[in-house]
């Protein structure tokens, strides 16, 4: 009879665990998603002074520029959702990219340290946007093999948990990237 | 940026030296360990002929000068290896980076070593030596020799009985770290216990260690387990070219590296079977593959800097 009881409270502990442990997957999963936002709102906040400071040294970028802002604008929109938000954090990197690439042709814009800072926050941002992009990725992975493999399916079909979307990653980070070319270079 | 240690005309001067001086040491240490020899079988033909006291009259005075004129050269020992760390190693690596400097007697110190976080379990002994700064480029570099161990003690018939394990014997490498980052990132080679711990963490609530971090890279994976304060500051450390470059130096390691990164810095533990950069004593100095051990794990340290990538500074840390 203990032994019974024993086995019962053990199971009721085991399945308090998967199911409270789905619920903390699906919150890490939203959790991990708006820290996205956070780092785009970071990134798209460095746009004003990044055109400020590109304006005065060039002239003939001025196309590149009002382009960047407008994106921003866009981004920035009340009614943009992550999806429009993500897109346009893509189309923003390769313009503001392309920019980096005709700052070349202005010296003293390369010169200038405010612009050097604004260059670096820029490729740092990338980069934690790429980490948090990981990061959800991670996590709905964790989430989808939680609710699709047994016995978290069985707490996923009661509670209605459906698996989710990975995101895409762009082209460039998901070029392979092999040890013997990087360490060729 | 390559670099490749090679011995001076001028080290192989300070060889040919210190050569002399080993012969000399080799030479009194034969011999009194042949006194020390001599007496101990004057003592066992006297005392089985009988006569115990004689045989102790003859043994001891030989034992003792022997022990005496050994300890002596223990200081001569001293000299002579402080002059190979100094003219040999430290020679090799000023010659290669002006920035290197060598202080044998130096180390990581211990509050350094358990802050790290490199390992769980605080050390209750401690010993470190042959510490190695320097800048490479943009990035300044420091390692040195550890010996990390600690103790348990077990209840035996005969009383209590310590018995010591070792926590690591190596090289603790640590470089400044080309990106910011305020959490700490911990990452430790895989094993039965953490692979266990982390599937608890991952499917069972309140169970387990919250901080494992998932990675994308399955060879990553297979070797290690990544603990994270942070699990995106994790990411943002560990990018995909970082942890390949992690595995390709890990796979040059007889023992699965250790890595940690806090306060800005980057720790790596590398167990080693060998102490590193010592002189022979019963063997010539001469022999043209005398370094190539000590040369060999100096460029490989040097060498970390590049593989890892820690040179570009392309983020907001200059």
């Amino acid at each position: 009879m203990i032994i019974v009881a024993v086995i019962a409270i053990l199971v009721l502990i085991f399945g308090i665990g998967i199911y409270n442990s789905l619920i903390s997957k699906k919150n890490q999963v939203a959790n991990a998603f708006s820290a996205i936002d956070v780092m785009l709102k970071k990134r798209f906040d460095l746009i004003p002074n990044l055109v400020e400071v590109v304006k005065q040294y060039t002239q003939y970028e001025g196309d590149t520029l009002t382009k960047i802002t407008e994106l921003r604008g866009k981004a920035l929109n009340a009614n943009a959702t992550e999806g429009d938000k993500l897109a346009l954090d893509q189309q923003i990197g390769s313009a503001v990219k392309g920019l980096m690439v005709s700052v070349e042709n202005y010296p003293d814009l390369k010169a200038n340290t405010n612009f050097l800072n604004l260059q670096s926050t820029w490729t740092e941002s990338e980069e934690q946007i790429a980490a948090a992009r990981r990061n959800y990725n991670a996590s709905v992975t964790t989430y989808n093999n939680g609710v699709m493999m047994f016995p978290g399916s069985i707490f996923a079909g009661m509670l209605g948990y459906q698996p989710m979307q990975v995101l895409e990653t762009a082209a460039e980070e998901r070029k392979n990237i092999s040890a013997k070319e990087l360490f060729n270079n | 940026m390559s670099v490749n240690f090679t011995i001076s005309p001028n080290v192989q001067n300070v060889l040919a030296e210190l050569e002399i001086d080993r012969k000399k040491i080799v030479a009194v240490k034969t011999k009194n360990w042949g006194i020390i020899l001599l007496g101990v079988i004057a003592l066992l033909g006297i005392s089985s002929l009988g006569f115990l006291i004689a045989g102790l009259i003859v043994a001891i005075p030989a034992v003792i000068y022997g022990a005496i004129k050994l300890f002596k050269v223990d200081e001569e020992v001293g000299a002579y290896r402080v002059r190979f760390k100094h003219d040999v190693i430290g020679a090799t690596l000023s010659a290669a980076n002006q920035s290197f400097t060598f202080t044998p007697n130096d180390g990581i110190s211990e509050t350094e070593f358990v802050n790290s976080q490199l390992f769980t379990t605080t050390p209750d002994r401690y010993s470190t030596e042959d510490l190695i700064t320097g800048k490479i480029d943009k990035t300044s570099i420091y390692f040195a020799e550890v010996h990390a161990e600690y103790k348990t003690e077990t209840q035996t018939k005969n009383g209590r009985k310590v018995t010591w394990h070792e926590i690591i014997k190596g090289i603790i490498f640590i470089a400044d770290f080309n990106k910011h980052f305020n959490g700490v990132t911990v990452i430790r080679p895989k094993d039965i216990g953490s692979s266990l711990s982390a599937w608890f963490s991952k499917n069972i609530y309140s169970f387990g260690d919250k901080n494992v971090v998932e990675l994308e890279n399955d060879a990553f994976n297979e070797n290690f387990i990544v603990y994270s304060t942070d699990q995106i500051e994790a990411r943002y450390i560990l990018t995909p070219s970082l942890m390949e470059r992690i595995g390709y130096l890990n796979e040059r390691t007889a023992y699965t590296v250790s890595l940690s990164f806090i306060n800005s810095a980057m720790y790596i533990a590398f167990p080693l079977d060998q102490n590193y950069f010592e002189p022979p004593i019963f063997k010539t100095l001469l022999a043209p593959d005398l370094l190539s051990k000590d040369l060999a794990a100096l460029k490989f340290m040097y060498d970390i800097v590049h593989e890892l990538d820690l040179n570009t500074r392309i983020w907001t840390k200059t």
